[in-house]
């Protein structure tokens, strides 16, 4: 067995061991414990109200705000090796930076602007 | 101001110059985009004024660069700034400006959002800007994408009509697709040549050939390409989302978008795979034969029994782009027979045919527009007896449908002129069957083109109305560049000539 | 055969075909699903080969441009999902008004 497979097999041993626990632990407590079956028992909270269906349709507001996170936050991808080499690139990084934050910027204020950040 | 301890990292040098047109047009971007925040909606449409003038302002620095004559290279070879790149430049941006005198009106009278309209399509002229200069793997897809992703929102243009939406839904995957098989074909190419710029692919295979793996990636990308431009078997999209978006969105879409596409294919085939001697040809070249083939065959069959007129020039812009296809396969023999010289020839061949045909499409979407301000339809029945109710119109319309038939005379016919002549220059039996299909190809066209002509002439007006059509004035600039330079081209061809020898 | 029963180490191959199996699955599910959100969520599995391919490259190759180019595929990736999103809720909402009489009734 070569050096590769012998690492993985402390990872096979592990998720075994999981198993095998959590297996014995709910094995060990259903033959211990009384069975008094009750409806109530059944809801996912037994007090308060009631938890939507899994599925339901979402307000297509939502979707809104997903994306103009998305695309604000896969910007910052940008920003990072910048920030990094800072420094080193001087004052024609942060030229460029701050040209490319503006435009970020600009994006917002249209959003803004078009009160698309208002919950409506 | 840096402490002398810190590394520097060598800034690139910034030739502002040749940067100045790609500048002009970002900032009028800008401009564009706080004009529409700080007018009131009621006057928003006065953005399509400032998109015009930043256009126009953008010819200026290509000229100055143009005069100033000599090539720059910038990021090592990256982004190139030559004649070949400069007349395209200006040819989106004229094509653009054009697009905007066909909206103006059309956006002002609907219910659009007219601001962010004009922001779409510069921020796409931009790509295109891009485009023309990047030898680069990765300024190629970010350009092509910047291209893309505006005209995806501009087909879905009128939010609430369901073939819009359609006509979105259809162009938006059919586009995100052939960018993942594209990306997917450019991540092996830089896998076996370990290089992302163009030139470095270049010297690449001509030492080692064509491996099997890059065959693949060509392949691939080329799948992607052949998406963008519409090219048969790859062109189902187009009909469909050619009639649902706006119609001044689909001019834009069928001369400047897919002159993008087509400029993306020409920059990766011609300056990443096809190398001084010609070597790695072989591979590429039977894969635009087939595609012009069959783009030219099926585009041409299927317009013959359209009825909306939309719909028959979305068919024959397919099959245009298969006749443009023709000289750039013609290249590809050419080269891998060893004529380097002749490729290059058939290569402005292909830019040729692509200003050529940006003048007369624009211009016939220009008439169609026109004329559907009044009858608010698109059939080919509505040109019943345009002749007795605008005679101008139906005039421009028969040059504009005669240039496309490649009538002698207009500029359409200089355009086949090159592609035949493309041909005959690379004379091998594969070349000349290519040849015959062309020809073939041309004579069908003439009978699906003629159909408007014959109604507009001798069928009688299905309305009593004989009040003028009244053509707004930006329209009416439209349509007169447009046909001025259909007609100028084809009795001076050497205007356009020159351009193209200035190209490679 | 050998290399791939007592692999050493994972080699670039390894993510290679694993890149190449995404790609195929991202394909085929866009050839087949009918949902449009499916097709998205295939092609963003497609990309994301791509991303794998050169990103493995760039480590075979000891190369950056190939992690680069993930930057900005990333970048432009979401923007097509923005893009597509934003289609797809304006079909949604076109949808709905058709049916503006039903919502009304359940407000009460």
């Amino acid at each position: 067995m070569t050096e590769f497979y012998r690492q993985y097999l402390a990872v096979a041993v592990f998720v075994l061991a999981a198993f095998l626990m959590v297996g014995a632990m709910l094995g060990v407590a259903r033959l211990l414990r009384p069975k008094v079956p009750q409806d109530e028992k059944y809801i996912t909270y037994e007090s308060g109200s009631d938890p939507l269906p899994l599925f339901g349709q979402m307000n297509v507001r939502y979707y809104i705000y997903a994306l103009l996170f998305v695309i604000f936050d896969v910007e910052a991808v940008f920003i990072f090796p910048w920030a990094v080499n800072v420094e080193g690139l001087g004052w024609f990084g942060l030229v460029e930076m701050s040209a490319f934050v503006a435009v970020l910027l600009l994006g917002l204020a249209y959003v803004w602007r078009k009160g698309l950040l208002r919950w409506a | 101001m840096l402490s002398a301890a810190t590394v520097h990292i060598a800034t690139p040098a910034f030739d502002w110059h040749a940067f100045a047109p790609d500048l002009v047009l970002v900032a009028t971007m800008v401009v564009v985009l706080v004009a529409d925040l700080l007018l009131p909606d009621r006057e928003s449409w006065r953005t399509s004024s400032i998109a015009a003038v930043g256009l126009l302002g953008a010819l200026v620095p290509i000229a100055t660069l143009v005069h100033s004559g000599h090539d720059r290279n910038l990021f090592n070879g990256a982004y190139v700034v030559d004649h070949y790149a400069l007349a395209l430049k200006a040819f989106f941006i004229i094509a653009t400006y054009i697009t905007v005198l066909l909206s103006v009106d059309y956006i002002r009278e609907g219910d659009y959002y007219k601001g962010e309209f004009y922001f779409l399509l510069l921020v796409s002229t931009f790509g295109m800007s891009i485009m023309a200069s990047s030898r680069d793997l990765i300024s190629l897809f970010v350009a092509l994408e910047t291209i893309s992703i505006p005209t995806f929102v501009l087909a879905t243009f009128r939010k609430h009509d369901r073939a819009s939406n359609e006509a979105g839904v259809k162009y938006y995957l059919i586009g995100v697709l052939s960018s993942a098989l594209m990306l997917y074909g450019m991540s092996l190419i830089y896998g076996v040549t370990g290089a992302t710029k163009l030139s470095d692919i270049a010297a690449y295979m001509s030492q080692h050939g064509t491996v099997p793996l890059v065959a693949v990636a060509m392949f691939l990308s080329l799948v992607g390409f052949a998406f963008k431009v519409s090219a048969v078997p790859f062109h189902f999209w187009a009909p469909d989302t050619y009639e649902g978006a706006p119609t001044p969105v689909t001019a834009f879409l069928s001369v400047a978008s897919k002159a993008g596409g087509f400029v993306a294919l020409i920059n990766i085939v011609y300056f990443g795979f096809f190398l001084p001697n010609g070597r790695a040809a072989d591979s590429w070249w039977p894969v635009l034969w087939v595609l012009a083939a069959l783009s030219m065959t099926l585009g041409n069959l299927v317009a013959l029994r359209q009825t909306n007129i939309v719909r028959m020039l979305a068919y024959s812009s397919v099959a245009q782009g298969g006749f443009m296809l023709v000289p750039f396969a013609a290249a590809g023999i050419a080269g891998a027979d060893g004529h380097p010289g002749k490729a290059a020839a058939a290569m402005s061949a292909v830019v040729i045919y692509l200003l050529i045909y940006g003048a007369m499409n624009l211009g016939a979407f220009a008439v169609v527009i026109a004329v559907a301000r009044r009858t608010r339809s698109a059939e080919i029945s509505s040109y019943d007896g345009l002749w007795e109710i605008a005679p101008g119109l139906a005039v421009v319309m028969g040059i504009f449908l005669a240039s496309l038939a490649g009538v002698p005379f207009f500029a359409g016919w200089f355009a086949k002129f090159v592609m035949f002549r493309a041909i005959i220059d690379a004379g091998t039996g594969w070349a000349i069957a290519l040849g015959i299909i062309a020809a073939v190809n041309s004579v069908i066209a003439f009978f699906y083109y003629a159909r408007p002509i014959r109604a507009m002439i001798f069928h009688a007006p299905t309305t009593e109305d004989r009040t003028p059509i009244v053509i707004p004035q930006p329209l009416f600039a439209a349509i007169a560049l447009t046909v001025s330079v259909v007609v100028v081209v084809g009795i001076y061809p050497q205007v356009f000539a020159r351009v193209g020898e200035l190209a490679f | 055969m050998s290399a791939l029963a007592y692999p050493d180490h994972i080699t670039a191959t390894y993510y290679l075909v694993l890149a190449a199996i995404l790609f195929t699955i991202g394909a085929v599910g866009l050839l087949v699903r009918k949902n449009t959100l499916v097709m998205f969520m295939c092609i963003e599995l497609m990309l994301n080969a791509a991303n794998l391919t050169f990103v493995s490259f760039a480590n075979a190759l000891n190369d950056i441009s190939g992690q680069v180019i993930v930057f900005f595929t990333l970048v432009v990736a979401a923007a097509e999902v923005a893009v597509g999103l934003a289609i797809i809720v304006a079909i949604f909402r076109r949808r709905q008004s058709v049916n503006a009489d039903d919502v009304d009734l359940l407000k009460g």
